[in-house]
């Protein structure tokens, strides 16, 4: 049972970082915007929270700096893709390059120390203390409770349930209808985009404050682009994205555990496993569910630059 | 008189190696100005990157052992993308063809003539083979071949350093963390340039030759900008897709036992360095032309040797990463400002 439990935290601890990063992706996915750039926004917001710690130690404040920065980065993107309407493959592959490279060259300072200030977990009183219970779910930073609780149902409200969302879906399944419509596709595309760039790089940042809690420069190792696999499986839905980053976060967890409990099976094997568990879950759901393809599908004007002239 | 912009369906070819040639540019002006602001000389440091690069043979023949791994990797790029396939998974394959030879190389004893041979057709077939899940996935279920590639890369990366710090391990215990020497390794044919680059460069002439003359090379090219077009015309695009996509592969494995057969000598972690996101670059500045990449895996080797160079400065390898990167950014802003001409409009219109 103390396995189980700590097995649940520590998924709740490690998915933390692949929600936020994918819920992030959720939001400029559905007005039409992909970001291949989360990996090397993770980077640079990795880089950039425990780089101002180190200066003043408090972790909102380098939360708050990677958000910032996220969305710097995130609107010189913007404006790239959805004002100038460049390639998005090629936008976010050099985002993804720009922002990794950058990290690892500004971040040589602070490689390999650990956080002087990190999100610690809270204590709930006598939630806390329940056997079981307590250790899987009331232990946890802050974070945890924020990407798993608030931000989820928050989304998942503004994107269905107001007259925002709708616009905000229209924008990404038919940016021309919506333009007729009287919506300004450029201001929800660059926004959102923008935003979900702030998240990403505060995905960084919960890795070095809450996570691991260190900078190295191969500390994102790929979870970006495992986060936007999962926003595919998750069919653009921001519940099922922390769902799914639940289950990667057990699938992480289970490779502490063996690696922590000496399983005859090498470290770098057990580190396989989210990767290889991510093209598992890409693969299997298209071949197995076929009748809920509609349902989970893509917005359709995902990667579409929508020229007004031209429709 | 008025003048107003008109956007093109598909850039002037003209315009748009002047898009190519600006990106760069621009980037390394960027760059420049950059490390201007951090205190640093561009100018200075520039010329000693030319000056050590090509003022004598080393520095040439160091180019020529980076330009090698980035033409194979650039060529295994471009090919994917002449049917509309993202290969970001170059990395990964590079590393399976060293890999695959070099436990050839280590494990089964032969004269070295058969050896090279067996070993470069072992290492095509793993990076083809590494590439055959996302393959068929892309093919038969329509899963995005960009994700799948690219994060097998990090499976690989974890193999080949598990397989040379652990069950590989030099038993001599002279290295740390990487295999015994290989017992043989590909010629070299000047100074210290081994015959990797003469294959990769015939190769380039040939992907050419078979694009632009055979009716396959056209039904690939035609898959590939639309696939709507070709399907209608009877083209067998799945089975291309599939076909190209293992080819795509087996080039970069091709590459990889170059690599660890000629340039390195043993299996170790890390020891594709990058070659293979650097390879993207190669392929999206050459807009995916065989030929071209010729020119492109020779400015990018330039550039990374560069970085190597200037490792005393505090800047490393990542640094070169991220001046790629903007590079990239600039040559996919400079692809869509190509399509715009300006139009003057005549009186009264």
């Amino acid at each position: 049972m103390d396995i189980l439990a700590g097995l649940i935290q520590t998924a709740f601890l490690a998915g933390g970082v692949l929600a936020l990063a994918a819920l992030g992706e959720v939001l400029a996915e559905r007005v039409g915007v992909v970001n291949l750039g989360v990996e090397g926004l993770m980077a640079l917001g990795a880089m950039t929270a425990i780089t101002t710690v180190v200066a003043s130690p408090h972790p909102w404040l380098g939360f708050g700096a990677a958000l910032l920065v996220g969305l710097v980065v995130g609107m010189v993107y913007a404006f790239a893709t959805v004002v100038i309407r460049a390639n998005q493959v090629l936008s976010g592959l050099a985002l993804t390059y720009i922002g990794t490279g950058m990290a690892a060259t500004l971040g040589k300072p602070v490689s390999g120390s650990p956080s002087p200030a990190t999100f610690r977990p809270l204590d709930l009183g006598v939630l806390s203390d329940l056997p079981f219970v307590g250790r899987a779910f009331f232990s946890h930073n802050i974070l945890v409770y924020i990407i798993f609780l608030v931000l989820p149902v928050v989304l998942h409200w503004l994107m269905f349930h107001t007259r925002h969302g709708l616009n905000m879906r229209a924008v990404g399944e038919n940016p021309a209808a919506a333009d007729a419509a009287g919506i300004s596709v450029m201001k929800f595309r660059f926004w959102y985009t923008a935003l979900g760039a702030a998240l990403a790089a505060g995905a960084g940042a919960y890795l070095t404050l809450a996570f691991v809690p260190s900078w190295s420069e191969g500390v994102v190792s790929g979870r970006g682009w495992i986060a936007v696999a999962l926003v595919i499986f998750a069919g653009f839905r921001p519940v099922n994205a922390v769902l799914a980053a639940l289950l990667f976060g057990f699938v992480t967890a289970l490779g502490f555990v063996g690696q922590a409990r000496n399983w005859p099976v090498a470290a770098s094997i057990l580190s396989m496993l989210p990767y290889l568990g991510t093209i598992a879950l890409m693969i299997v759901p298209v071949l197995a569910w076929q009748r809920m393809r509609r349902l989970m599908a893509a917005p359709e004007g995902l990667t579409e630059p929508y020229f007004r002239d031209v429709r | 008189m008025s003048y107003r912009l008109q956007r093109l369906p598909v850039a002037k070819p003209s315009v748009a190696f002047a898009a190519r040639i600006a990106s760069v540019v621009l980037a390394l002006l960027t760059a420049g100005l950059v490390l201007k602001l951090v205190g640093m000389e561009p100018l200075a440091l520039a010329g000693r990157v030319l000056k050590s690069t090509f003022g004598s043979s080393f520095g040439l023949e160091d180019l020529a052992l980076l330009f090698t791994p980035l033409l194979y990797c650039g060529l295994a790029v471009a090919v994917a993308l002449r049917i509309g396939a993202w290969n970001i998974g170059a990395e990964g394959q590079f590393n399976l063809g060293a890999f695959a030879a070099a436990g050839i190389a280590l494990f089964v004893p032969g004269p070295d003539w058969a050896q090279l041979p067996a070993m470069a057709v072992t290492g095509a077939l793993a990076g083809a083979a590494w590439i055959l899940v996302p393959t068929l996935a892309r093919a038969y279920a329509g899963v995005s071949e960009l994700i799948t590639t690219l994060l097998l890369n990090f499976v690989a990366l974890l193999l080949v350093y598990w397989v040379s710090t652990g069950p590989w391990l030099d038993p001599s215990g002279h290295a740390l963390a990487t295999t015994a020497r290989l017992p043989v390794s590909v010629p070299e044919f000047w100074g210290i340039v081994h015959w990797g680059l003469p294959v990769a460069v015939i190769l380039a002439v040939g992907l050419a030759a078979v694009f632009a003359f055979t009716r396959w090379g056209y039904e690939v090219r035609i898959g590939g900008s639309n696939p709507g077009a070709a399907r209608y015309a009877g083209m067998p695009v799945r089975r291309h897709l599939i076909a190209v996509m293992l080819l795509s592969g087996a080039i970069a494995g091709l590459g990889g036992m170059m690599e660890v057969a000629g340039t390195v000598g043993r299996l170790q972690g890390g020891i594709s360095n990058n070659y293979g996101y650097l390879g993207i670059m190669v392929a999206v500045l050459a807009r995916a032309a065989p030929l071209g990449t010729i020119a492109t895996a020779f400015l990018m080797a330039t550039i990374l040797n560069g970085g190597i160079i200037l490792q005393t400065q505090g800047l490393t390898t990542h640094t070169v990463l991220a001046l790629t990167g903007l590079i990239l950014l600039y040559a996919a802003i400079g692809d869509e400002a190509a399509k715009y001409r300006i139009v003057k409009l005549a009186k009264g219109a």
